[in-house]
C-alpha cells in the first residue's frame, strides 16, 4: 500500500506487468527473444484484417481527425476536443466505453454514437474499408 | 571675421606632378619627447573610465561588436522561425510569438544590424583611410553608439516580455494602429526605431563631414578611396531617406496615442500614405546597406588582386548614380496596391535601370581581378561568394521589377529569397570579407585562414540551400509571414531543406565566433600591412592613427610611394606631434583637400554616455507609459548634451596658430563655411527640412485622396490675421537674431548685453508665432482627432513647435555661453550655428503658414 | 498538390505571367552563367587570355550597353503583354470580395451593385468567362490572390480595387491572403471553384433559394440548438431567424469545400471540432469555442450545418 501511494498507479502497473513478464519469460520454452520482449499487456490482438496502416494515416489526414485529436504521425493533428490518441494501441478502452478490440474500433470510427450515445464524436460516414485502414493505423500507435 | 582672413595662410598642398616625388615637410629628425607627448594626448582612459573613450578606434570596435551581436541575435530568431516551418502545421511556437519573431528579425537585421554595422565599420575605417587622427565629432559618434547600444538592447528585451512588435517590419497601418494593435508592442517599434534612426542620422552627419573635411592633404576627390565615396553617398542617402521614416513613425505614434487619423480611411486618412513614406525610406535603405559594402569590396578586390581598381571613375559614378536612382523606385514595393498602370510602368523601368550602375561595379571588379592575380585568402573567398550570391539576387531583382511577375511573386517566399540573396550577398559577405581583411589593422593576431574558410563554405552553401529553395517555395504559392502552412500544400520538403540550410549558416557563424574568440585581440597594436595593400589604413598607427599625416599624390599611396610608411612613422610629414597639447586633426578643403586649419577635438568623456543613457531612457519611458520618469530622463538628457557641448567650441588654442611642418602655419580655430560644425549644421538643417517636407507631402497627399474634407471657403479657415500675425513674429525674431549677430561682430568689441537681450526677446516671439497658429486653428473648431485634415494641420504646427523648442534651448544656451565669457567676436561658432538654425526655423514656419493658409484659399 | 502554384496555371492571366516567368528565369540563368563564367575566366585563365577583360571597354560594354539592351527589350515586351492583363473583354459576372480578419466575405452583385447572393471563403465561377472581382476590406489591408488564375491585388481600407480574370477549365483553385493582416494571416485562404457555365447557372439558381427545412430529428434538433445558442447573432442562414453579419454566411456551409477560411475540409467531424474548439484551432479569431455543449448537442449542430448543401 505504501508502495502504491508513493509511486502512483502508473508505476504500480508497470511493476505488475514487469513481474508478469518475468513469469511469462520464465516459462517460455520457445525462448525466442522477439516474443520474450513483448510485455503481456501488449499481446492483445491489435491487427485489423484488411487494414493498411499507411492508407489509414492518409485517410485520417484527409478527414482532418486532428481537428479534435492529437494523433502522432499525422501533421497538424493537435486537437483538444477528444482524447489524444497517443499510445492508442495500448489503450484498454475506446472512448472510455467499450474494450479496445478491432471490431469495435472499426465500428467506433465509423459511427461512434451507435456505441456511446452521449459521445461528442459524430458519425463520420467512413466506408467499411476506410474504417479498417484507420483502425489499423491507430493500432500502430504505441 | 570672414573666411578670407585665413586664405593667405593656407599653403597650396595640391600636388603639382601626379605621383611625382613629394618634398617632405619635416625632413629633420624630430625632437625628443614629441612622440611621447602625442601618445600622452591620445592615451585611453584606464579602468572603468575605459567606457568614456570617444576615439574612433575604440568606439569603432565596440560599435562593430554590438552590431554583430544583433546579427547573431536576429539570426537566432530566424533559426527559431525556420524550425517552426520545418514541417507543416508544427506547433513549436504559436502565432503570437512567431509574428513577433519575424517582425523582430526583420527590424533588427535592418535597423540594429545592417545600418549600424556599415556605420560602425566606417567609424573604424574612415579616419584610417584618410589619415585623419579621428572623426571630426568624436563625442557625437560615441553618443550615437551608446544611444544605439542602450536603445537597441532595451528594444530587444521586449521579446522576453511578450511585448515585442508584431506588425511586420514595415508596420502597415491600419493593422499597426490603435484599433488593431491596442497593446504597446507597436509603440516599441515606433519609439524604439524612431530613436535609433536619430542615432543613425547622427552617424551620417559625422561621416559626411568626416569624408569632406578630414582628409590627408592632397587626397583630393579624384584620389579618394572608393570606400570614402561610398560612405559619402551612403550618408547623404541617410540624410534624405531616414527623415521619411522619422516623419512616418511620428505620425503613426500621434495616431496611436492621440487618435489623430492620418491613416484611417473613414476619417479622411489613407493607409497608403504610410506606404509611400515608409518605402521612400525603405527602398533607399537597401542601397544604404549595399553601397558601403560595395565600397569595401572595391577596396578589398584591388589588394587581393594586387592591382589598382579598374574603372575607378566609372565605379564612383555608379555609386553616385545608385544613390540618385534609389529614390525613384519606392513604388515597386506597392505594385499590388492598385496604382495606375502608367505609374507602375515608370517605376518598373526605374527599378530595372538601377541594375545598370550595379552592373558597372560588378564588371569593374571582374576586370580588376582579370588584370591582377587573385590571392588564395579568406577575404577572396568571401568576395567571390559575394559576387555569386549578389549577382543572383540582382537578377531576381530584375524579375520582380517586372510588374506582372511581381503581381505573382509579391509577398511570397520568392521575395524572401530575393532580398536575402541581395542583402546577404550584398552586405553580409562583404562584411565577413572586411572582417578577415581588416582584422590585422585592429588586432595583434590575424583571424585564422582555416577557420575562415570553414566558416565561408558553411555560410555559402547554407545560404544557397536555404534561400535558393525559397524561390521555388514562393513560386509554388507560399506567402511570407505565415506562421504555419497546411500539409496538403506540398511545401513541406522545400521548407525542410531551407531549415537545414539555415542551420548550416548558423554553424558557419558559430565557427567565425570561435575564430574571433581565439584570435581577435584588439587594442594591443596591429600587424602592419599584411596583404601589401595600397591605401592609408595600412600605415603604421597608434591610437593617434599615424605619427605624421602624409601628403597624398595618388589613390594607392603605399604602392606608389614605397618609403611612405617610414617617413610617416619618422614624423617627416605634417603634424608630427600635438602642438596644441590636445587632440587635434587637420581639416582640409572638401574638393582638393588643402589643409585649412588644425581642429582641436575633444577627448574621453562620460557626458556622452550619460546623455545617451538618458535619451534612451526617455524613449523607453514613453513607450512603457512611465511618463514622469521619462520626462525626468528627457530633461537629464538635454542637460547632459549641453554639458558635453560646453567644451566643444574652444576658441583658438592658447599657442595661437601652429606650425604643422614645412613652414605651413595653420590657425587652430575658424568660423563660417570653413568650420566643420558649420557643415554639420547645414546637414542637420537638411534633415529637419526633410522631416518637414514629409509632413508637407502628407498634407498634399491626403488632399489628393480626400479633397472633400478640406475647407472649401475662407470662412472655414482661421481669419487671415492669425497667420499674418504669426508670420510677423517669425520675421521679427529672425531680425533680432541678425541684429544680435551684427552686434557680436562689431570691431572694436562692444558690450555683449545687446546681443543677449536680442536673443532673449527673439525666443518668446517664436513661441508666440506657434501659439497664434494653434489658437487660430482652435478657434475655427477644428480638432486634430476629427479628420485627416485636422490631424495634418496640427502636425505641421506641432513640428514647428518642436523646432521652436529646440531653438529656445539653443538661444538660451548661447546667452549662457555669452554670460560665461565663452562667446565673443572670434570664438563664435555657437552663435553662428544658432543663427543658422534660427533662420531655418523661421523659414520653415513661414512655409508651413503658407501651406496651411494659402493653399486652401487658392483652391477656393 | 500544386493547387496554389504560380507555375501550374489554369487561366489566361496566370498563363501569360507564367510565360513571362519562364522567359525571365531562363534569361536570368543564362546571364548568371555568363557573369560567373567571366569571373572564373578572370581568376583562372592564363594572363594572355584575360587581357581583353581588363579595360574600360569591357566594363562599359557589359556593365552599361548589355543591360541597357536586354532590359529595354524585356521591358518593352513585358509591358506589351501585360497590357492584355489590364484591359480584356467585359466581365459577365461581378463578385465583390471583402477581406475580413481572417476570412473572405463573398457577394455576387448585379450590374447595379446590389447583392444577389452571399457566400464566404469560396467563390464559384463559370469557366471561360471573365469575372470581375471588386475588392474591399472590412478592417486592415489584405491581398486577394489565386496564383493559378491571376496575380494578386490588395484590399485597402477606403479604396476599391477591381481585377478581372477567368478560369479556363473546371477545377478547384486555392487562394490565400498575401498581405500580412495579423494573428491568423497564415490561415486565411479560400477556394475558387470553376464550373462549366451550365453547372454554374444551376448552382447559382439553387443557391438563391433558402435551404429546405430539416426533417430528420437530429437535424431538427441541430437547427434548434444553433438558434438557441445564439449562433445567429453572428451568422446568417437564409430562411431562418439567424441573420448575423459578423461572421461568415452559413446558408450553404455544408456545400463548401472548406471551413475556417480554407483551413479544414468541410465534414461533420471538422464542423464539430471547430464549433467546440475554434479558439484552439485558429486563436484570436472572433468565434468563441463552444465548450458548453453536450456531446449529442455538438453532434446535432455539426450534422445540421453539414446538411446545409
Amino acid at each position: 500500500m505504501l508502495l502504491w501511494q508513493r509511486n502512483g498507479p502508473g508505476q504500480m502497473r508497470r511493476i505488475v506487468s514487469a513481474a508478469l513478464f518475468m513469469m511469462l519469460a520464465g516459462c517460455n520454452d520457445d525462448g525466442s527473444a522477439q516474443k520474450a520482449s513483448q510485455p503481456l499487456d501488449e499481446l492483445r490482438i491489435t491487427r485489423v484484417a484488411g487494414g493498411e496502416p499507411e492508407r489509414g494515416r492518409r485517410i485520417i489526414a484527409a478527414y482532418e481527425c486532428g481537428v479534435c485529436h492529437v494523433i502522432p504521425g499525422v501533421q497538424g493533428a493537435h486537437g483538444i476536443v477528444g482524447p489524444p490518441l497517443t499510445g492508442f494501441g495500448r489503450r484498454q478502452f475506446i472512448g472510455g466505453v467499450v474494450p479496445n478490440e478491432p471490431s469495435l474500433l472499426v465500428r467506433w470510427v465509423q459511427d461512434a454514437p451507435s456505441i456511446a450515445p452521449h459521445t461528442g464524436m459524430p458519425d463520420l460516414g467512413l466506408s467499411d474499408e476506410e474504417a479498417r485502414h484507420v483502425a489499423a493505423y491507430l493500432y500502430t500507435l504505441r | 571675421m570672414s573666411d578670407a582672413t585665413f586664405q593667405g595662410g593656407i599653403a597650396d598642398t595640391r600636388v603639382r606632378q601626379e605621383g611625382g616625388p613629394v618634398r617632405l615637410p619635416n625632413p629633420a629628425p624630430r625632437p625628443r619627447g614629441e612622440l611621447e607627448e602625442l601618445k600622452r594626448v591620445w592615451e585611453q582612459p584606464k579602468g572603468i573610465h575605459f567606457i568614456s573613450a570617444v576615439n574612433n578606434n575604440y568606439v569603432g570596435v565596440w560599435y562593430v561588436g554590438t552590431a554583430f551581436l544583433f546579427f547573431v541575435l536576429a539570426g537566432i530568431l530566424a533559426l527559431i522561425m525556420r524550425t517552426q516551418l520545418a514541417q507543416p502545421e508544427l506547433r513549436l511556437v504559436g502565432h503570437e510569438l512567431y509574428n513577433q519573431l519575424f517582425t523582430m528579425h526583420g527590424t533588427i537585421m535592418m535597423f540594429l544590424f545592417a545600418v549600424p554595422m556599415v556605420e560602425a565599420l566606417s567609424v573604424f575605417l574612415l579616419p584610417n583611410m584618410q589619415a585623419a587622427r579621428d572623426l571630426p565629432f568624436p563625442r557625437l559618434s560615441a553618443y550615437a553608439f551608446w544611444a544605439y547600444f542602450f536603445g537597441g538592447l532595451a528594444f530587444f528585451t521586449s521579446l522576453f516580455f511578450g511585448l515585442a512588435p508584431n506588425g511586420g517590419w514595415f508596420m502597415y497601418p491600419p493593422l499597426t494602429s490603435y484599433i488593431y494593435s491596442p497593446g504597446i508592442n507597436a509603440d516599441f517599434w515606433l519609439l524604439g526605431i524612431g530613436f535609433i534612426e536619430i542615432s543613425a542620422i547622427a552617424g551620417a552627419i559625422e561621416i559626411i563631414v568626416g569624408v569632406l573635411k578630414t582628409r590627408a592633404p592632397g587626397q583630393s576627390l579624384d584620389k579618394l578611396p572608393v570606400y570614402s565615396w561610398a560612405m559619402l553617398v551612403f550618408a547623404l542617402m541617410v540624410i534624405v531617406a531616414f527623415p521619411a521614416i522619422i516623419a512616418a513613425t511620428l505620425l503613426l505614434e500621434l495616431e496611436r496615442a492621440f487618435h489623430w487619423p492620418f491613416f484611417i480611411a473613414e476619417k479622411g486618412g489613407d493607409p497608403l500614405l504610410w506606404q509611400h513614406l515608409f518605402w521612400f525610406f525603405g527602398h533607399p535603405e537597401v542601397y544604404v546597406i549595399f553601397l558601403p559594402a560595395a565600397g569595401m569590396v572595391s577596396m578589398i578586390v584591388p589588394t587581393m588582386a594586387q592591382t589598382p581598381l579598374a574603372g575607378y571613375r566609372l565605379v564612383v559614378l555608379a555609386v553616385i548614380g545608385t544613390g540618385f536612382l534609389s529614390f525613384g523606385l519606392w513604388v515597386h514595393h506597392m505594385f499590388t496596391t492598385g496604382l495606375p498602370q502608367l505609374s507602375l510602368s515608370f517605376f518598373s523601368a526605374a527599378s530595372m535601370a538601377v541594375s545598370i550602375p550595379t552592373g558597372i561595379q560588378v564588371f569593374a571588379w571582374i576586370a580588376t581581378i582579370a588584370s591582377g592575380k587573385l590571392q588564395n585568402k579568406t577575404p577572396t573567398y568571401f568576395i567571390l561568394g559575394f559576387l555569386f550570391i549578389f549577382v543572383l539576387g540582382g537578377l531576381t531583382g530584375v524579375m520582380v521589377a517586372m510588374v506582372p511577375f511581381d503581381w505573382q511573386a509579391h509577398d511570397t517566399y520568392f521575395i524572401v529569397a530575393h532580398f536575402h540573396y541581395v542583402l546577404i550577398g550584398g552586405m553580409v559577405f562583404p562584411m565577413f570579407a572586411a572582417f578577415y581583411y581588416w582584422a590585422p589593422t585592429a588586432s595583434q593576431r590575424p583571424l585564422s585562414e582555416t577557420l575562415g574558410k570553414w566558416a565561408f563554405w558553411l555560410i555559402f552553401i547554407g545560404v544557397n540551400v536555404t534561400f535558393f529553395t525559397m524561390h521555388i517555395t514562393g513560386l509554388m504559392g507560399m506567402p511570407r509571414r505565415t506562421y504555419t502552412y497546411l500539409a496538403e500544400m506540398g511545401w513541406g520538403t522545400f521548407n525542410l531543406i531551407s531549415t537545414l540550410g539555415a542551420y548550416m549558416i548558423g554553424a558557419g557563424v558559430l565557427i567565425f565566433l570561435i575564430d574571433l574568440a581565439k584570435n581577435f585581440r584588439p587594442y594591443q597594436g596591429d600587424l602592419g600591412n599584411v596583404w601589401n595593400a595600397g591605401t592609408l589604413e595600412w600605415l603604421p598607427s597608434g591610437n593617434y592613427q599615424t605619427r605624421s599625416i602624409p601628403i597624398i599624390t595618388s589613390r594607392e599611396p603605399l604602392w606608389d610611394q614605397p618609403s611612405l610608411a617610414n617617413h610617416v612613422e619618422a614624423g617627416r610629414y605634417y603634424l608630427p606631434g600635438a602642438p596644441t597639447r590636445g587632440r587635434e586633426t587637420i581639416v582640409t578643403s572638401p574638393i582638393d583637400a588643402r589643409a585649412q586649419y588644425v581642429l582641436q577635438i575633444p577627448g574621453p568623456s562620460w557626458r556622452t554616455v550619460f546623455a545617451a543613457f538618458f535619451t534612451a531612457s526617455f524613449f523607453i519611458g514613453l513607450t512603457i507609459k512611465l511618463y514622469i520618469p521619462a520626462f525626468i530622463c528627457g530633461i537629464l538628457a538635454v542637460v547632459c548634451v549641453i554639458w558635453w557641448l560646453w567644451d566643444t567650441d574652444p576658441g583658438p588654442a592658447e599657442v595661437g596658430d601652429v606650425d604643422i611642418g614645412g613652414g605651413l602655419r595653420l590657425p587652430t580655430y575658424v568660423t563660417g563655411s570653413m568650420n566643420h560644425s558649420w557643415w554639420a549644421m547645414i546637414i542637420l538643417m537638411m534633415v529637419t527640412g526633410m522631416v518637414f517636407s514629409c509632413i508637407v507631402f502628407s498634407y498634399l497627399f491626403l488632399w489628393t485622396v480626400n479633397p472633400r474634407i478640406w475647407p472649401t471657403s475662407a470662412a472655414a479657415l482661421p481669419s487671415i490675421w492669425w497667420p499674418v500675425g504669426a508670420g510677423a513674429l517669425l520675421v521679427a525674431s529672425s531680425l533680432l537674431v541678425w541684429l544680435a549677430g551684427r552686434r557680436l561682430s562689431q570691431v572694436p568689441e562692444r558690450s555683449a548685453w545687446l546681443t543677449r537681450i536680442a536673443l532673449l526677446v527673439a525666443i518668446p516671439l517664436l513661441i508666440g508665432s506657434v501659439a497664434l497658429e494653434v489658437f487660430g486653428q482652435l478657434e475655427t473648431g477644428l480638432r486634430p482627432s476629427e479628420s485627416g485634415y485636422g490631424a495634418v494641420v496640427y502636425s505641421l504646427a506641432s513640428y514647428q513647435g518642436f523646432v521652436v523648442a529646440v531653438l529656445a534651448i539653443m538661444g538660451l544656451y548661447t546667452v549662457v555661453r555669452s554670460l560665461a565669457g565663452r562667446l565673443n567676436r572670434v570664438r563664435r561658432s555657437t552663435f553662428d550655428n544658432t543663427q543658422l538654425f534660427w533662420h531655418y526655423g523661421v523659414a520653415q514656419g513661414l512655409v508651413a503658414l503658407l501651406i496651411v493658409h494659402a493653399f486652401p484659399r487658392l483652391l477656393g | 498538390m500544386w493547387i496554389q502554384s504560380t507555375m501550374v496555371t489554369y487561366g489566361p492571366h496566370a498563363a501569360i505571367i507564367e510565360t513571362l516567368s519562364w522567359v525571365m528565369i531562363i534569361g536570368a540563368a543564362l546571364i548568371f552563367l555568363l557573369v560567373m563564367g567571366l569571373a572564373t575566366l578572370a581568376i583562372l585563365a592564363p594572363a594572355r587570355m584575360r587581357g581583353w577583360m581588363t579595360g574600360r571597354k569591357f566594363i562599359i560594354g557589359l556593365g552599361i550597353i548589355f543591360p541597357v539592351v536586354t532590359l529595354t527589350a524585356l521591358l518593352t515586351w513585358g509591358l506589351s503583354i501585360s497590357r492584355v492583363l489590364v484591359t480584356g473583354e467585359p466581365a459577365v459576372l461581378r463578385v465583390e470580395v471583402i477581406g475580413e480578419r481572417w476570412w473572405w466575405r463573398v457577394h455576387y452583385v448585379d450590374a447595379e451593385g446590389a447583392v444577389r447572393l452571399v457566400s464566404a471563403n469560396e467563390i464559384k465561377v463559370p469557366t471561360g468567362r471573365p469575372i470581375e472581382f471588386v475588392l474591399k476590406t472590412q478592417d486592415v489591408i489584405h491581398s486577394f490572390w489565386v496564383p493559378s488564375l491571376a496575380g494578386k491585388l490588395d484590399m485597402i481600407p477606403g479604396r476599391v480595387n477591381v481585377t478581372r480574370f477567368s478560369a479556363e477549365r473546371p477545377g478547384i483553385y486555392r487562394g490565400q491572403c498575401a498581405e500580412y493582416c495579423g494573428a491568423q494571416h497564415a490561415l486565411m485562404a479560400f477556394y475558387v471553384i470553376a464550373l462549366p457555365p451550365d453547372e454554374f447557372e444551376a448552382w447559382y439558381a439553387r443557391e438563391a433559394i433558402p435551404p429546405a427545412e430539416p426533417v430528420i430529428p437530429l437535424l431538427v434538433r441541430g437547427k434548434t440548438l444553433f438558434l438557441e445558442n445564439g449562433c445567429g447573432a453572428c451568422h446568417t442562414i437564409r430562411g431562418t431567424s439567424a441573420a448575423g453579419l459578423v461572421g461568415p454566411d452559413l446558408t450553404y456551409v455544408g456545400g463548401r469545400r472548406s471551413i475556417a477560411a480554407g483551413t479544414y475540409p468541410t465534414n461533420i467531424g471538422t464542423l464539430a471540432g471547430w464549433v467546440s474548439s475554434s479558439q484552439h484551432l485558429k486563436p484570436d479569431n472572433l468565434m468563441p469555442s463552444f465548450g458548453n455543449l453536450q456531446g449529442e448537442e455538438l453532434r446535432a449542430i455539426a450534422a445540421y450545418l453539414e446538411s446545409l448543401k
